[in-house]
C-alpha cells in the first residue's frame, strides 16, 4: 500500500480530498432540509 | 394476494439463483471464493455494502417506526459519514494492503494468535445468530400476512440465499447484491409516487398534520445518555458504532477486501456516506406520510393479520366493542385533521389542531388497548409497527408492484443474509479451520469445505430463524452480549495501528473492555447502547497501550509499524 509512486499518491490524496468535500456536501444538504422541515413543520 | 403478484415474486427468487450460479465463474480457488480474486469495481462493492447493510428490517420496520415514531431515527447514522471517511484513510489501507482473507487474520499478524481467535469467534456467535433474526423478521411478518406457516416464509427467503452464496462465492453475493438494491430502491420509491398521487391532501397540509404530532423532529440536541436518538449519540457513539461494523465487522470488510484496490475500496464506503442517511431519511419519511395517509383513510385497528384474527376468535365481544369505539374516533379524527389542513395559521387554526391532537391522543388509546389484548391473547410482543407498511403496499399498491415490493422485501433480506452466511463461511475456514485444523491442503480442498461451511451456516441460521419465537429470549441475550464486544473490537484494531500496542495489552484490553461494558450494561442500564461502543473502545485502547509499555518488537508487523512511524 506504501509502495505506489509519489505522483500517484498525491493524486489519489487529490481525488480523496475532493470526495470528501463532496459527500460533506451532500450530508450538509441533507441535514438542512430535515432542519427546515423540522423548523417550519414541527411544534 | 393477486396471483400475478405471486408471479412477480417466483419471478424475482428464480431471477437471483440463475444470476448467482452465472457469477460463479472463476470462483474455483480460496480467493475467487472469498475474495472475487480482487476484481470488482468501486460501485459493486459500494452497492454490496449498502445493500448489506440495509435489511429487510429497514424495508418494513423503519417506515413503521416512521409512521409511529416520527423521523428522528435518521440521528442513529449522523456519524456513519464520518466514520467512512476515517476508515478510508485508516483501516481500509491497512487490511486492504495486508492481502488478508479476514480482518481477524490481520490481528495475528500484527499481535498473537489469541487475539486473532478470540475475535473471530465472537463475531461467528454474534453474526450467527444475527443471521437468523435477519430470516426471522420478515419470515414472521410474511407468515402472518399471507397466513403461511413461518418454515415456508423461512425457507422462501433461505434456501435461495444459500444455494448463490454456496454457488458463487462473494462475486455472487455482490452482484446480487447490486441488483437487489436497485429492485430495493425501486419498490421504495413506488410507494412515494402512490403516496403522492393518493395523498388526499397537499403536501404543505400533510407536512403540517405530521409536524403536529411531533413527526417530523429530526434533531434532538439534549446530551442524555439515557435517549438512544441524539444528536449527540448519533454523531459521537454512532461514529463509534459504524466504525466497527465498517472497520472490523468480516460482513462488511469482506466487501471492499474484495475491491480491485485500495483507491476503489475507498470510494465503495464513501458509497454508503454520500447516500445513508438522504435513503434513510427517505425510508421514515414513507413511514411519515403513510401516517398522514391513514388521517383520512381508515386502516385497521391491529396491523397484525395474524393477531386481529386470534382476538376476533378468542375475545370477539370485547374487541368488537373496540373496533366500534375506533370507528367512531376515526371518523371524528378525520374531520378535525380536514380542518387543520383548511385552516390557516392563526387562533383558529391553533383551535383546530389542538381538536385534532385530542381526536389523535384517543385513536392512540384505543389501539393501545388493542395492542394490549392481542399480547394477552396471543403471549407474544405485538410488533404492530412492522406490518403497516407491508399491508399498506398490499392495499394500495397497484397489481405487479404490490409483488415488487414483496419481493424487494426478501432482496433486503437476501442481500444481508447472503453477506453474512459468505462471511460466516470465510471466518470459519481461514480463522479456525486452516489456521488450527489443517494448513496444508489444496485450494481445491479448502473451497468444498468453504462451501460446506456456507451450507452450515445457512441452515443454521434457518433454524434459528424457524424456532425464533422459542428462542426470542436467548436470541436477545446474544444480541445483548453483542453490544459487549462492539466498541472493544474497533479498541483491537485502533491499537493495531499504534506502532507502541502489543498482543498481551490488546488481548487483556479486549477482555477489559468487553467486562467494563457488561459492567455498565447491568449496572447502569439507562446508558444508551450506542454509548456502549465509546466506553469498549477507548477502554480497549488505554488499557491495551497501559500493558503494552516498555515491551519490544514481538511480530514482524509489530516492528514493521514501529519502523513506520519511526520508533523501533
Amino acid at each position: 500500500m506504501s509502495q505506489e509512486p509519489a505522483p500517484d499518491r498525491a493524486r489519489a490524496r487529490a481525488k480523496f480530498r475532493r470526495t470528501l468535500v463532496r459527500v460533506l456536501a451532500v450530508q450538509a444538504i441533507a441535514l438542512l432540509a430535515l432542519a427546515l422541515l423540522q423548523l417550519r413543520y414541527d411544534v | 394476494m393477486h396471483w400475478i403478484n405471486w408471479v412477480v415474486v417466483i419471478l424475482y427468487v428464480t431471477y437471483v439463483i440463475v444470476d448467482g450460479i452465472r457469477k460463479s465463474k472463476g470462483t474455483d480457488s480460496l480467493s475467487g471464493f472469498f475474495q472475487a480474486n480482487r476484481s470488482l469495481p468501486w460501485w459493486v462493492v459500494g452497492l454490496s455494502v449498502m445493500a448489506t447493510q440495509l435489511s429487510a428490517i429497514t424495508m418494513i420496520g423503519t417506515p413503521g417506526q416512521g409512521a409511529t415514531d416520527g423521523i428522528r431515527f435518521v440521528q442513529f447514522y449522523f456519524g456513519l459519514p464520518i466514520a467512512m471517511v476515517i476508515l478510508g484513510v485508516t483501516l481500509v489501507p491497512f487490511l486492504h494492503g495486508s492481502g488478508v482473507y479476514t480482518a481477524y487474520e490481520y490481528l495475528e499478524r500484527r499481535f498473537d494468535a489469541r487475539t486473532r481467535s478470540l475475535t473471530a469467534f465472537l463475531f461467528l456467535l454474534s453474526r450467527g445468530m444475527s443471521a437468523g433474526t435477519i430470516i426471522a423478521a420478515p419470515g414472521v411478518v410474511l407468515s402472518a400476512i399471507f397466513g403461511i406457516p413461518l418454515l415456508w416464509a423461512v425457507v422462501l427467503i433461505g434456501v435461495p440465499t444459500v444455494l448463490y452464496t454456496m454457488i458463487g462465492g462473494v462475486q455472487a453475493v455482490a452482484w446480487a447484491d447490486v441488483k437487489q438494491m436497485f429492485l430495493i430502491v425501486f419498490a421504495l420509491l413506488a410507494i412515494v409516487v402512490v403516496l403522492i398521487l393518493q395523498m388526499p391532501v397537499g403536501a404543505d397540509e400533510a407536512l403540517r398534520i405530521a409536524g403536529a404530532t411531533g413527526r417530523l423532529q429530526a434533531f434532538d440536541f439534549s446530551f442524555d445518555l439515557s435517549e438512544t436518538y441524539t444528536f449527540w449519540g448519533g454523531v459521537i457513539g454512532g461514529t463509534f458504532l459504524m466504525l466497527s461494523y465498517f472497520g472490523t465487522d468480516q460482513s462488511q470488510v469482506q466487501r471492499y477486501l474484495a475491491a480491485r484496490s485500495v483507491d476503489e475500496a475507498r470510494s465503495s464506503l464513501l458509497m454508503s456516506a454520500y447516500w445513508k442517511i438522504p435513503l434513510q431519511a427517505l425510508v421514515l419519511m414513507i413511514g411519515v406520510g403513510i401516517f398522514v395517509y391513514y388521517q383520512f383513510v381508515q386502516p385497521p385497528l391491529l396491523f397484525n393479520p395474524a393477531h386481529e384474527q386470534a382476538v376476533v376468535a378468542e375475545r370477539g365481544a370485547q374487541y368488537g366493542d373496540l373496533q366500534q369505539r375506533y370507528d367512531e374516533a376515526f371518523t371524528l379524527r378525520s374531520s378535525a385533521a380536514i380542518t387543520v389542513a383548511d385552516t390557516p395559521d392563526g387562533t383558529a387554526g391553533a383551535a383546530a389542531m389542538e381538536d385534532f391532537l385530542a381526536r389523535e391522543a384517543e385513536i392512540q388509546g384505543i389501539r393501545g388497548e388493542a395492542l394490549a389484548m392481542a399480547e394477552e391473547v396471543t403471549g407474544e410482543a405485538s410488533r404492530d409497527v412492522n406490518y403497516i407498511v407491508p399491508r399498506f403496499a398490499l392495499a394500495e399498491l397497484p397489481i405487479g408492484l404490490a409483488g415488487l415490493f414483496i419481493a424487494g422485501v426478501l432482496a433486503a433480506a437476501m442481500s444481508s443474509i447472503s453477506s453474512e452466511l459468505n462471511s460466516l463461511a470465510t471466518t470459519s475456514v481461514i480463522d479456525f479451520y486452516r489456521r488450527w485444523v489443517r494448513d496444508d491442503a489444496t485450494d481445491a480442498h479448502y473451497l468444498i469445505v468453504s462451501k460446506g461451511a456456507t451450507a452450515f451456516w445457512g441452515l443454521f441460521a434457518c433454524v434459528v430463524a424457524t424456532y425464533a419465537a422459542t428462542l426470542g429470549s436467548l436470541i436477545e441475550v446474544v444480541n445483548r452480549f453483542g453490544s459487549f464486544f462492539y466498541g472493544s473490537i474497533l479498541g483491537v484494531f485502533l491499537l493495531a495501528m499504534m506502532p507502541a500496542a502489543r498482543g498481551r495489552g490488546s488481548f487483556y484490553g479486549l477482555i477489559t473492555g468487553m467486562a467494563l461494558v457488561g459492567a455498565v450494561n447491568f449496572g447502569a442500564p439507562q446508558v444508551a447502547f450506542l454509548w456502549h461502543n465509546v466506553i469498549g473502545a477507548v477502554t480497549v485502547v488505554v488499557v491495551g497501550l497501559l500493558l503494552s509499555a516498555g515491551q519490544g518488537p514481538e511480530t514482524p508487523e509489530t516492528a514493521a509499524a514501529a519502523d513506520a512511524a519511526g520508533t523501533g
